[in-house]
């Protein structure tokens, strides 16, 4: 009996301890609540790497926007406006670019924000071997005209080169720090927060302090959170449970999971396109992409109405073109320039001789595809006589495959349209990563050439031309342009950036 | 006692070194393009070509090994290629989250499946049955599904704890003990359905003794039987399985980790070794490895201690 006796109490006793454990827990929770007004936790499923901007890439941005300012400020409408530069001129042959520079501003560090600290950043940028550093591919000196003038001089126009510098590549850190290992853990530059090391984890949570004497306006938030996760059920709860104020959600199931909080405000932007990149256009790997009619026949033969309502429940805007609605150029008529057409599809393969079809190879990369979808595009393409198959492969292997030894005809690809043009057009259409044969043709070579001296209007005109011809020459086969959605809590009021797949620091203020 | 432990801790060394190699082999087996992963997929393939080379990978996997082993004796384990964080602050930063989780669960689970365990067989009948069970069910349910249930009911939809994130102890023993409380509860469903069978079965085992029928002829009170002979005597299998239990949970860790966004080495292993961080890696390994061999030899001891007829010379 005195056993029982003993369980019962040391029983009892564990119940006491929980229920404690609760109640403190509750307190926990309220004390988070009052802070919200002056603190901003955002959600991400995007991993910072090292914070020296010479490693800076534009999907990791709002990291570095904490510390650093950029020369020049991009507004969420995709605009430029003054930061650190306050002005900037182009001379007649467009490779010339002089930067007034604001004078009286310090890094945390105490030194002085300059022409010399400019020209430091933009060379340690170019060279920096950075995800980002061809955003200065084309720079070929910074010459000092007095503290507050600079001259960016270019080995030829780059019709990027405004926005690079609100981007990556106008990242300004303290010269003294340049080059130091300790800038990848312990950032300085002249932006309106300083990182908390004490609070930060690298890797998953970067915690931001206000900076008392910020050169601009006073930052809405004492203190920034950007935390990462590796999913995005854990961003939902903690969007529910009020431990974080906003996320940018992708994922269909998480976005109807948080559309079922009524508390939470949700704002739908298209970001990203799916589809296929058909970039063996000179045949090289498959003989038969190099056709244009096969090409088209398998843009053609593609279901896309379906695949948007199989895969994302609706949630996109099915489109035949890789512009996105802020890219210059972008062309509504043309997101139905290939209605399903099997029978047309099929007449194409015959008129191309190959009126048996032919077989495709492609990569089935996680995170990229999904069974759903290779099955789905397998089942469309059938049925016009193409035979897709599927190499499965781990992320690692097929990018090297991919890149390096060409081993593909073409891939599922997600990619960001930018707001920039030439950026776009650089990405995917000029031989580079996402052209890993070189392909080209005599269209593509005048307009791009004219993209680089073109004034804003003409850019655009140049810009649709080609965005056209890509679309019938049929270099792509897009399936859809995602929605994601910008869900922020009652505290908080948030704006999308245009071109970008997250909002920039700056596009968030305290409810009223 | 002394030349055994002098023997295990030598054996642990070995134990280090021969994984740390197999390791650094086995992470260079897959090639994971680590420059295009640094970079991005839209770098050109010169530039992470460079990179790679930057990193040192272009050497063989040997002299690759050789360099990483020749900081790491002098206690220089480099630092990660992602973050640029020197790979000792990392782990020292994510260490206490998954020891908080794991000596968590341990102490609950100790503490609980030895109640259980006892209470089941003793007085057998129908609690016997209950804790049965429920140890069944306990032990069949599958980790992430508990997790995801324990988070919507006490986080999401009563608001007790918070859901996501961690904070340190240093930082407030309150918020700390909130941010690990549903993850430990979570870990020890299954931990403490496990480890309450296997007392149930020792306890039971060492009740039919006949040392312990001479122990109750003598006339000895049944509480001071129970715990200073029959639980004493059951414990060693119990603590054994306690002690796999531990160094299972280091990978169990991982999905509860996930789920609540705590940034311990669950998730900073899965991150960095889908990334092909090879400094951050190694280090989680040699850390792992060296918690795994000092658990082993505490609980060598803690058996010793318990019971005599285990000792070794």
């Amino acid at each position: 009996m005195k056993t029982t006796r003993i369980l019962a109490a040391l029983a009892a006793a564990g119940v006491a301890a929980s229920l404690a454990a609760c109640s403190g827990a509750g307190g926990g929770t309220a004390g988070q609540a009052a802070q919200h007004s002056d603190t901003l936790a955002v959600g991400t499923m995007t991993v910072a790497q090292s914070l020296d901007p010479t490693q800076a890439s534009g999907s990791a941005l709002p990291y570095y926007q904490a510390v650093y300012d950029t020369l020049i400020l991009r507004k969420a409408d995709g605009t430029f406006a003054p930061m650190l530069a306050t002005a900037w001129t182009y001379d007649a042959t467009s490779t010339k670019l002089s930067l007034t520079l604001r004078s009286g501003v310090t890094f945390s560090d105490g030194t002085a924000f300059d022409a010399t600290a400019v020209k430091k950043n933009l060379e340690a940028f170019a060279k920096g071997g950075g995800g980002s550093a061809t955003q200065l591919a084309s720079l070929k000196t910074v010459k000092v005209t007095d503290p507050t003038h600079v001259v960016v001089e270019l080995k030829q126009p780059d019709p990027a080169l405004l926005f690079s510098l609100s981007d990556a590549a106008g990242l300004m850190a303290s010269p003294a720090k340049i080059g130091s290992k300790d800038l990848a853990t312990n950032p300085d530059g002249t932006g309106p927060y300083t990182l908390d090391t004490g609070k930060t984890a690298i890797g998953s949570k970067y915690v931001y302090a206000r900076k008392a004497d910020y050169w601009g306006d006073k930052a809405p938030y004492t203190t920034l959170s950007i935390s990462s996760f590796d999913n995005e059920n854990a961003i939902v709860n903690g969007l529910k449970t009020g431990q974080l104020n906003t996320a940018v959600l992708q994922t269909v199931d998480q976005q109807i999971a948080a559309e079922a909080d009524t508390k939470l405000t949700q704002q739908k932007f298209e970001f990203d396109f799916q589809g296929i990149l058909l970039f063996d256009r000179v045949g090289a790997v498959n003989k038969a992409l190099a056709d244009p009619r096969v090409r088209q026949a398998i843009n053609d033969g593609i279901d896309r109405d379906a695949l948007l309502q199989g895969l994302r429940q609706g949630r996109g805007t099915a489109t035949s073109q890789i512009w996105g609605t802020d890219t210059p150029g972008y062309d509504k008529a043309l997101d139905d320039a290939y209605p399903y057409d099997p029978d047309k599809a099929k007449q194409l393969l015959a008129d191309a001789g190959y009126a048996d079809g032919f077989t495709l190879t492609l990569p089935a990369m996680a995170g990229i595809t999904t069974d759903a979808m290779t099955s789905a595009l397998t089942t469309q393409l059938a049925k016009v006589g193409i035979t897709l198959k599927w190499d499965q492969l781990d992320g690692a292997t097929a990018l090297q495959k991919i890149f390096r030894d060409r081993a593909y005809a073409g891939m599922v690809m997600n990619l960001g349209q930018s707001s920039n043009a030439w950026n776009l057009v650089q990405t995917a259409i000029l031989p580079g990563t996402f052209n890993p044969f070189g392909y080209t043709d005599d269209t593509v070579k005048s307009l791009s050439a004219k993209l680089l001296t073109d004034d804003e209007s003409a850019t655009a005109t140049d810009a649709g031309a080609l965005n056209k011809h890509v679309v019938e020459d049929a270099w792509f086969a897009p399936f859809y342009r995602m929605t994601y959605t910008l869900v922020t809590d009652p505290t908080v009021t948030a704006t999308t950036q245009s071109g970008m797949a997250v909002p920039s620091i700056y596009d968030y203020q305290p409810a009223s | 006692m002394l030349t055994f432990l002098a023997r295990r801790l030598g054996a642990g060394i070995l134990l280090l070194l021969v994984i740390s190699l197999l390791t650094f082999v086995l992470l260079s087996i897959p090639h994971a393009d680590v420059g295009r992963a640094l970079l991005g997929q839209s770098a050109p393939q010169a530039a992470v070509d460079a990179k790679n080379a930057s990193l040192g990978l272009d050497r063989s996997v040997l002299a690759q090994y050789g360099d990483w082993l020749s900081h790491a004796v002098r206690g220089d384990l480099g630092r990660s290629w992602f973050t640029g964080e020197d790979v000792w602050s990392a782990l020292g930063t994510r260490l206490p989250v998954t020891l908080s989780l794991v000596v968590g669960v341990t102490l609950v689970t100790a503490v609980l499946s030895l109640l259980l365990g006892v209470w089941a067989a003793v007085r057998g009948g129908l609690v016997d049955r209950c804790v049965q069970v429920l140890s069944v069910v306990g032990y069949a349910l599958p980790g992430f599904l508990v997790t995801l249930v324990v988070v919507l009911v006490f986080a999401v939809r009563l608001g007790w704890f918070p859901a996501i994130g961690y904070i340190p102890f240093t930082q407030s023993v309150s918020g700390w003990l909130s941010t690990i409380t549903l993850p430990v509860a979570a870990l020890s469903v299954g931990a403490v359905a496990g480890v309450a069978q296997q007392v149930r079965g020792s306890v039971l085992d060492v009740l039919q003794r006949d040392f312990v029928r001479t122990l109750r002829a003598r006339g000895l009170p049944p509480g001071r039987v129970l715990f200073r002979h029959v639980v004493r005597n059951a414990s060693a299998p119990a603590l054994t399985v306690l002690g796999l239990q531990f160094v299972g949970l280091l990978g169990g860790a991982v999905l509860v980790e996930q789920i609540f966004g705590l940034p311990g080495i669950g998730s900073m292993t899965v991150q960095y070794t889908t990334r092909g961080d090879v400094p951050v890696i190694m280090g989680l390994v040699m850390v792992s490895v060296a918690g795994v061999v000092v658990v082993n030899l505490l609980v060598d001891v803690l058996v010793g201690v318990l019971n005599p007829k285990a000792r070794v010379a």
